[in-house]
């Protein structure tokens, strides 16, 4: 080293020394600047090619990506979005795909550390306030999940705008169903009512959700609305036979449940609420265009249905021993006892107004062998019913 | 800046070149002084063009290391087991014959090489080093040595810088600085972070701040980001994750971070001081498979699973910043980083060591914040908090420079709440690492080579003498200017000094001899006043703060050297004496 410099010692001696350059300082500041654009232009192009294979390499690693991800295979979609990702660092849409890979393969914290990162970059993307809502969802974090939700409902989509805010807010209410949020879900389901497109799967839907919120008028308008579009949607009639079941339009639920059992025989869980319907239009003695005879026919039949009720239901109250039930149950059977004897043709012909009181005392049981033992079935089952539809008379 | 006006002239003295301007005559110290003018000027916007062929030389560099990585261990993450054998141990064969036979100054990570070039070789470092650094650390960083690009680009810069310099004909002393200006321009360009690579400069590679210097280091660092923004954005080398210290408490977690970090320094360093002379001492012909076999043993631990540790290893920093690491896992990888870095750089392979330290401390701090969490799940600092301040700790620790570890974590994370958990962690692994092992790596480096370069931090720590360790008091009569000589005679006595001082108007000190006052006696002068008969006379001053070495330039000139008060120039501090100044130094090199 020393060598060489002694050497370069000597050069520059015999070489122009600084005053040469002083001298000539705009000329040496004018080569300095052309030499620096020369190597500029030289680099740029330079840059350009190294850029342009940077980024086909991440082209092709984020496609590689993007087809495991469509194909579920999350492990290999991750690793090739990484990949990706060390072509083009800031890459949005490579960072947004290894989140939902990594989403679904459960690893949250890794994809929340991207998803938030993106979140920062663009708080009104719809897509990442929806995986953000997700991730939330996942660590229970309700609060930040309904914040999401909500920023992803009034979001910026790039395509179908309206689709992605309708099914963003699907997923809200869902997730606040999943949670027993019912008024806040039925809140968001009359939002989302306003908005469907005259499609009667969605509005089925929306009925089914509305069912599920416990909504049933709003349920059985949407089922309508799905049915005027298409009379013969399976979903729309087996849930307006059910909102109509739940309101106590009973002959409205059989009419729908009958064409929908008609559409769909093998609907076993339609067959059976018509045969619940069917069974509570039959029993029900307080139902219009029916001959006295009849009622007084139905009245006794209740009546000995409810009495066979309560005597099962105090055997079961007796070998598990509670003693207020047992008691309630004793006075109650006594009072059955009393009364049965009048409860013949005969007698309600007589005593018009037994009928009532004997319904009453069958209304009650029900209601407390419910209470005691359980949902009953058959026909116990449709006078229960039938005692909650004339509760409030 | 104090100037001194000259006895003859008046002229404004600069430390640091008066007496060459004084000695001349009048019109070619007027055409030098236009000429050093000019050079400064000059050298300015020299800098500026050596910021830009650095910062060009830096992205060309990243390039290089870029394909390198590519073509030799493949594009994707997941590399295949031959590859990550074969690759940096083939590299290692190829760069050792380089290193060997065409570019013997190109080994090791660049640092020590700069500043030999500033205090041995008066700024020069040769064009060839550059190239070969720019081969051999790139063929090593890519081929997955677990090595850093930062030292070799501030080699290169400092060596494009030094080409410069000598072809444009600078002064010596401006050659000499011209090498710290490129180092700036190619750390600032590599690091993407200016202040940190201008302090790094003037913390471990000049070792004191000088305003002729400071100018020229910040013009060429700034330039240099630029161009390589221009050409690679500016997006930093890692994702910085949101920082925030919600608690003071929570400082002692980041103490606990500083004390593992100090440790971890110490063991790092320490191998580093072991191994690199055992490697030495080995065979020459051993020398061409040292790099081989280190690349073979890094290979090894890549195909056992632990392929982070290959390269710079931005991303990784980058992954564990974002928590996709768990904390035995991130502390499993700062072990065997320090084992992958340690088998490189010992074996002679040309690359940095920066960006092995922040892998490592960035691992170790995220490891230690993720099993903190564990057992104090009430702590708030996110794994990229650790991650940033461990950076920081293994800066402070192994490179031991504070302040640059300081400003580069505030400069890459662009966050002021980070700066206390910092300089607490910094403040303990500095302590730690300087207890244990008290010579500076870079320091150790250079012994290990056979030279020795001084030691910034020992030059930190060294005590400066100043004027006032060495002045007495004045205890014979000052004379006024506007005395008369008559009169001021009649005031001396025979215990009088033969020297006397005499204070100027409006400011300014002069001296008489007795004996000259006595001739001028002689002569019928003794009505004039003193004022008239010393006219030019001046003598210069010092204030009682200046170094010692400042009185050292006049003492041999001026028996009698006052020192004045710095809000009074009339007011006598003292005076000192060529006796006064070596008596001190003389009691100083004693103790």
């Amino acid at each position: 080293m020393q060598t060489s410099h002694e050497n370069t010692m000597i050069a520059s001696e015999k070489e122009p020394g600084l005053h040469f350059y002083l001298s000539r300082e705009p000329l040496i500041l004018a080569l300095l600047s052309a030499l620096a654009v020369v190597s500029f232009l030289g680099i740029s192009g330079l840059s350009r090619v190294y850029h342009a294979q940077q980024q086909s390499l991440g082209n092709r690693w984020f496609t590689r990506g993007a087809a495991d991800l469509k194909a579920r295979r999350f492990e290999f979609a991750v690793n090739e979005f990484r990949t990706a990702l060390l072509y083009s660092r800031d890459n949005y849409d490579y960072q947004l795909n290894l989140a939902e890979a990594l989403i679904a393969l459960k690893r949250t914290n890794e994809a929340y550390a991207y998803l938030i990162n993106l979140w920062e970059r663009e708080p009104e993307n719809g897509r990442v306030n929806v995986e953000l809502a997700r991730i939330a969802v996942q660590r229970g974090e309700t609060e930040q999940a309904l914040r999401y939700y909500h920023d992803a409902i009034y979001a910026i989509w790039p395509a179908d705008q309206e689709v992605e805010r309708r099914d963003a807010r699907l997923e809200l209410i869902e997730y606040l169903l999943s949670i027993r949020a019912k008024t806040q879900a039925q809140a968001e389901l009359i939002a989302l009512a306003e908005n469907l497109a005259d499609d009667p799967s969605q509005h089925a839907r929306v009925g089914d959700l509305f069912v599920q919120a416990q909504d049933y008028e709003h349920a059985l308008a949407e089922y309508h609305l799905s049915l005027k579009l298409d009379r013969h949607n399976l979903e729309a009639l087996a849930g307006a036979g059910r909102a109509a079941f739940e309101l106590g339009r009973y002959e409205l639920a059989q009419r729908y449940l009958e064409a929908a059992v008609a559409a769909n025989p093998n609907d076993g869980q339609c067959a059976a609420l018509l045969k619940t319907t069917e069974l509570v239009l039959k029993t029900d003695p307080f139902r219009r265009q029916i001959s006295v005879d009849q009622r007084h026919r139905i009245v006794i039949e209740a009546f000995a249905a409810a009495g066979e009720r309560l005597k099962s239901c105090s055997a079961v109250g007796n070998s598990r021993g509670t003693n207020s039930s047992a008691s309630s149950q004793e006075n109650l059977a006594d009072n059955w006892a009393k009364m049965k004897p009048q409860i013949t043709e005969q007698g309600l012909r007589r005593n018009p107004d037994l009928v009532e009181a004997a319904m009453n005392l069958v209304f009650d049981i029900e209601r407390r062998t419910n209470a005691a033992c359980g949902p009953p079935t058959g026909i116990d089952m449709a006078l229960l019913l039938i005692s909650r539809l004339h509760e409030g008379n | 800046m104090d100037d001194f006006p000259n006895s003859q002239t008046g002229i404004l003295i600069e430390p640091g070149q008066p007496e060459t301007v004084a000695s001349l005559p009048t019109r070619s110290r007027g055409t030098l002084l236009r000429s050093v003018f000019r050079e400064d000027r000059f050298f300015l916007v020299l800098s500026v063009f050596i910021g830009i062929f650095s910062g060009l030389a830096v992205v060309c560099f990243r390039f290089a290391i870029g394909w390198c990585r590519i073509y030799l261990l493949g594009s994707g993450l997941t590399l295949s087991p031959t590859r990550l054998l074969l690759a940096p141990s083939l590299a290692g064969l190829v760069i050792a014959v380089l290193v060997i036979h065409l570019f013997p100054l190109a080994r090791g990570s660049g640092v020590n090489q700069t500043k030999a070039a500033l205090y041995i070789y008066n700024g020069y470092i040769p064009i060839r080093t550059a190239i070969g650094k720019f081969i051999t650390a790139a063929l090593a960083i890519g081929s997955g040595h677990s090595l850093g690009p930062e030292d070799p680009s501030l080699q290169i810069g400092a060596s494009l810088a030094s080409a410069l310099g000598r072809r444009m004909g600078l002064s010596r002393d401006r050659m000499r600085l011209i090498a710290p200006v490129g180092a700036a321009a190619g750390l600032a360009a590599a690091f993407n972070a200016p202040i940190s690579a201008v302090l790094f400069v003037i913390e471990e590679v000049i070792g004191r701040w000088t305003a002729g210097i400071l100018g020229s280091v910040v013009l060429s660092a700034v330039s240099s980001v630029v161009v390589m923004r221009w050409f690679l954005g500016s997006e930093s080398l890692f994702r910085i994750p949101a920082v925030q210290l919600e608690r003071p408490s929570e400082l002692i977690a980041y103490s606990v971070l500083g004390v593992i970090g100090g440790f971890a320094s110490v063991a790092f360093s320490s191998g580093i001081s072991t191994l690199r002379p055992w490697c030495k001492a080995l065979p020459r012909w051993t020398q061409y498979f040292q790099p081989a076999v280190a690349g073979l043993l890094v290979g090894i631990i890549a195909v056992l699973g632990a392929p982070q540790v290959m390269g710079a290893g931005y991303v990784y920093i980058d992954e564990a910043m974002h928590g996709q690491f768990t904390w035995q896992m991130l502390a499993v990888l700062a072990g065997l980083k320090i084992v992958a870095t340690l088998l490189s750089f010992v074996s002679g392979t040309p690359g940095g060591m920066f960006a092995p330290t922040l892998f490592i401390g960035a691992m170790l701090g995220a490891a230690v914040g993720g099993a903190e969490h564990v057992l104090l799940p009430h702590l708030t600092g996110s794994p990229g908090t650790y991650a940033l301040v461990g950076m920081g700790v293994l800066f402070a620790g192994f490179l031991r420079a504070p302040m640059t570890s300081l400003f580069m974590v505030l400069e890459v994370s662009g966050n002021y709440s980070i700066i206390l958990p910092v300089m607490v962690a910094n403040t303990f692994a500095y302590v730690i690492s300087r207890a244990l092992q008290p010579v500076p790596i870079f320091d150790v480096l250079t012994r290990q080579d056979g030279l020795d370069l001084p030691s910034m931090e020992e030059q930190r720590e060294e005590g400066v003498l100043r004027v006032e360790d060495a002045m007495r008091p004045v205890t014979s009569p000052v004379l006024d200017a506007e005395q008369t000589l008559d009169r001021a005679f009649q005031g001396l006595d025979e215990k009088s000094p033969d020297l006397l001082l005499v204070r100027l108007n409006p400011t300014g000190w002069s001296s008489i001899t007795r004996q000259e006052l006595e001739t001028k006696i002689k002569e019928d002068k003794g009505g004039q006043t003193l004022s008239s008969v010393l006219a030019g006379h001046q003598i210069p001053y010092l204030h009682p703060d200046h170094p010692l070495e400042m009185a050292l330039r006049y003492v041999d000139r001026w028996p009698l050297v006052p020192v004045v008060n710095r809000a009074d120039f009339r007011k006598l501090e003292g005076v000192v004496s060529e006796h006064d100044v070596l008596g001190r130094y003389r009691d100083f090199g004693e103790v």
